[in-house]
């Protein structure tokens, strides 16, 4: 029996130890102290070669803590200076000049000038990075150590925007070569990535930069940023205390975060909906008819859609540009008012009184939106048949294309971007490479036009996208981003994720 | 003995090169376009293009094959192709993060389950009844809800242990075991149960032979015969379980690591096999097949000392 005494005892022994012991180790944490800003993202940087892997959205911070970009967006979503201090087009908007901020240097110790600057820029351009392809046919150029100039054949009015984001970002060229480039990054950022306390994919810890050159914008000593993709662990970190700012992948958590006694804030970048892709009726000969994708528009509705699939976290919408855009127009929301009768009589007047089959895809991840969209369509007539292509093909086969129609959720970008995503004829999700002449117009004049004309000219194209029914959008989706009582954030209105410089203590 | 090593490791090659040929080929089968997996929805065809032929992805499937299986026998297994990271890197940094957690589980659940065993082979009555209804409780409970529940007591709640991330054993021994103790007791409850259930089995079966009735008649104490006599007996069939547990334990690892945020092999899997990250995932492939031959090999070894009358050759 003595050896069972002993046991207990040294049980207990133990776990008193344990207790003890966790309880200092909970201390180290250090969240809620200014020392350190700990933050929780859903997905990792990929490669940190900016030419491999820059990219912004869910992965800016990684980005930012560690490279600077040539502009900056303050809070409110306006370009602001930041490598580069002045910027000016010439007369026909084909050349931007930067003038660069000097004295600024790489965390290596090489000079951040004007050579390392276009080195940095082809690099992006010519590497695989997501947005690459945005500055394709971009010539870049040092007349001297503090100028950069920029030459396209056309206007392109997103240049400026892209400077202030993943293109934007410069990568010390002397790091191009180093065998661990990817997870290894040099830039002139505000914080030095520590590799060894780090794990690559999981947990990112920086140090700030001892020589960064606006000391100012930096507010913590430390940066940690974990990456914790399942939405249990993010509610599980939260409620522990264990971090200051955390991104909220599901909407149906909030009423949690908010009981744990943090602060939401939230943006719309995202919307759910149709995209009805044939316009033209050269796969389904029904998409060719106006009235026929103006009926699918009246089958939804949407209210419900969006209490039922996203707790009624986000807004209803009937168009794909964004709230802050100047072609934003509230009064298009009601286009479509829910009408399967109207919707019916619409197809008949089509000439599909009996309705139509119509493919599309689907994915087991949003089966239920699935089941919902094919029950609203077969209310007016049109019976879906579904095909999942494996969640590795759904966006491969959509832009092939392989199917007429489909559900996606878009990022809805800034205006010029946002055309060249899915509208222009050669847009990445146009792929019938669908034109109007009328679009063309209209893309034609936000190009080239003056501001006001630009202005205008995106008003008119996206009531007339609404009009003639190119997508039949459900709602904006709710970004949401949470933070700890010790913490002050404003939230980028245009990003997925807040920017680090936007975070600060509260005491 | 060491012809039967020699035999067991060579074998294991042959089984590692099939497993490898297996997993490449079935990885493509499922993968579909790896390059816009990557790149995500923004980029362009030709980007897609570029990346694609970047990463060879272009090539006959049985060229990239080969060429991964050279590499990978000079010991080179690529880098990821989502976050650039050596994949020997990946693998062995995250490959002592889940043995700790895994053979803190088998040792925890080695030494419970034989006490708990024992004792109600021995015991008998209501204390057997009352360990057998444990057994039932945690083979029933899948390991996942009791992560959970954890969490929300000794974690959130009384804010014991870490309920997310880990701590290494270098960086603080308290951090360590904040951040470890609850996936072990997660992830033990199950393979007790089914362990105790074994080795009280063995014991009871063990004690109603001749050979213990003739210990006893020489007077040993109790506690002898059972310790030294009876559980060498019953101690192979038990570590057998043990091997098998341990292998079904670096399964639980996976979901218990998701819950917990612990950077181990689990965690990676679940996130190379859903990107369909190939190298990653052939290293990982790699490395559970290394553990698993290399574990049935030291227990046969095992049960050898154990137990004499076990050849090996």
């Amino acid at each position: 029996m003595f050896r069972w005494k002993a046991t207990a005892a040294l049980a207990v022994a133990a776990a008193l130890v344990l207790t003890g012991c966790s309880g200092g180790g909970s201390g180290e944490n250090g969240s809620g102290s200014s020392d350190r800003l700990t933050l929780t993202a859903i997905i990792g940087p990929t490669s940190y070669d900016i030419g491999a892997g820059a990219e912004y959205g869910n992965r800016s911070p990684f980005f930012q803590a560690v490279f600077d970009t040539l502009l900056q967006k303050d809070s409110t979503g306006e370009i602001q200076p930041w490598l580069a201090t002045a910027w000016e087009y010439n007369d026909d908007r084909t050349v931007l000049t930067l003038t660069l901020r000097d004295g600024v240097t790489f965390t290596d110790g090489t000079p951040l000038d004007a050579s390392a600057v276009v080195a940095s820029l082809e690099h992006f351009r010519d590497g695989t990075a997501p947005q690459a392809a945005t500055f394709a046919g971009k010539e870049f150029a040092a007349p001297d150590a503090t100028t950069v100039t920029i030459t396209q054949a056309a206007p392109d009015p997103s240049l400026v925007n892209l400077l202030s984001i993943a293109p934007g970002l410069i990568q010390a060229p002397s790091s191009f070569g180093n065998a661990d480039v990817s997870t290894n990054p040099v830039g002139s950022g505000p914080y030095v990535l520590d590799t060894a306390s780090s794990v690559t994919g999981t947990t990112y810890n920086y140090t700030a930069n001892p020589d960064y050159w606006n000391k100012d914008a930096v507010k913590y000593q430390n940066l940690t940023i974990n990456v914790l993709e399942d939405p249990t662990a993010t509610l599980n970190a939260i409620r522990a205390g264990e971090a200051n700012g955390a991104k909220i992948a599901d909407n149906n958590t909030i009423s949690e975060v908010e009981g744990a006694g943090w602060t939401i804030e939230s943006n719309e970048l995202d919307f759910q909906g149709l995209l009805l892709l044939d316009r033209a009726g050269t796969m389904a000969p029904e998409l060719g008819n106006v009235k026929v994708r103006q009926a699918i528009n009246m089958a939804f509705d949407r209210e419900a859609l969006l209490q039922t699939l996203q707790t009624g976290y986000g807004t209803v919408t009937e168009q794909v540009f964004p709230a802050t855009s100047v072609g934003y127009d509230e009064k298009l929301d009601s286009t479509y008012p829910y009408d399967p009768a109207a919707a019916k009589e619409l197809l008949a007047e089509a000439g599909y009184p009996n309705g139509f089959t119509l493919n599309m895809m689907s994915t087991p991840a949003f089966q239920q939106t699935f089941d919902l969209v094919a029950q609203q369509l077969s209310d007016i007539g049109i019976t879906v048949n579904y095909t999942d292509p494996g969640t590795g093909n759904f966006i491969t086969d959509m832009l092939a294309p392989k199917y007429p129609a489909t559900w996606m959720a878009l990022e809805q970008n800034p205006d010029w971007q946002l055309i060249n995503f899915m509208i222009a004829p050669g847009a990445t999700f146009n792929p019938f490479k669908y034109e109007d002449p009328k679009v063309d117009a209209y893309i034609s004049t936000i190009q080239n036009g003056s501001q006001d004309e630009a202005d205008t000219a995106t008003k008119e194209l996206n009531t007339y996208i609404v009009d003639q029914a190119w997508f039949a959008p459900f709602f904006r989706v709710q970004g949401t981003f949470a933070t700890d009582a010790n913490t002050n954030l404003d939230f980028w209105p245009t990003n997925a994720y807040p920017s680090i410089f936007d975070f600060s203590p509260k005491n | 003995m060491l012809a039967f090593i020699v035999r067991r490791l060579l074998s294991g090659v042959v089984l590692i090169a099939v497993i490898s040929f297996l997993a490449f080929t079935l990885l493509y089968a499922a993968g579909g376009d790896i390059a816009r997996r990557i790149l995500g929805e923004n980029a362009t065809a030709e980007t897609v293009a570029k990346k694609t032929a970047e990463l060879g992805l272009n090539r006959p499937l049985l060229v990239q094959y080969g060429d991964w299986l050279t590499s990978a026998v000079t010991g080179n297994l690529g880098r990821s192709w989502f976050n650039g990271e050596l994949v020997s890197v990946s693998v062995s940094g995250r490959l002592s993060v889940t043995l700790s957690i895994v053979i803190g589980a088998t040792l925890v659940s080695a030494i419970l389950s034989v006490l708990l065993g024992v004792l109600a082979a021995r015991r008998g009555g209501a204390i057997d009844a009352g360990v057998q209804f444990l057994s039932l409780v945690g083979f029933a409970v899948p390991g996942f809800l009791i992560a959970l529940l954890l969490v929300l007591v000794f974690a959130v709640n009384l804010g014991w242990f870490k309920a997310t991330g880990y701590t290494p054993l270098t960086t603080s021994l308290s951090g360590w075991l904040a951040s470890v103790i609850l996936p072990i007791v997660a992830l033990s409850i199950g393979a007790i149960a089914t362990v105790a259930q074994q080795v009280r089995g063995s014991v009871i079966d063990a004690t109603s032979r001749d050979y213990v009735r003739t210990l006893r008649a020489r007077g040993l104490s109790e506690n002898s015969v059972i310790y030294r006599h009876v559980l060498r007996n019953a101690g192979g069939p038990a570590l057998a379980v043990l091997a098998v547990q341990f292998v079904g334990l670096l399964g639980g690892a996976v979901i218990v690591e998701q819950i917990f945020a612990i950077p181990g092999m689990g965690q990676l899997s679940v996130r190379a096999t859903t990107q369909g990250d190939i190298p990653v995932v052939m290293g990982l492939v790699i490395a559970f097949a290394i553990i698993v031959v290399v574990v049935n090999l030291l227990i046969d070894l095992a049960q050898a000392a154990l137990n004499p009358k076990v050849r090996l050759s």
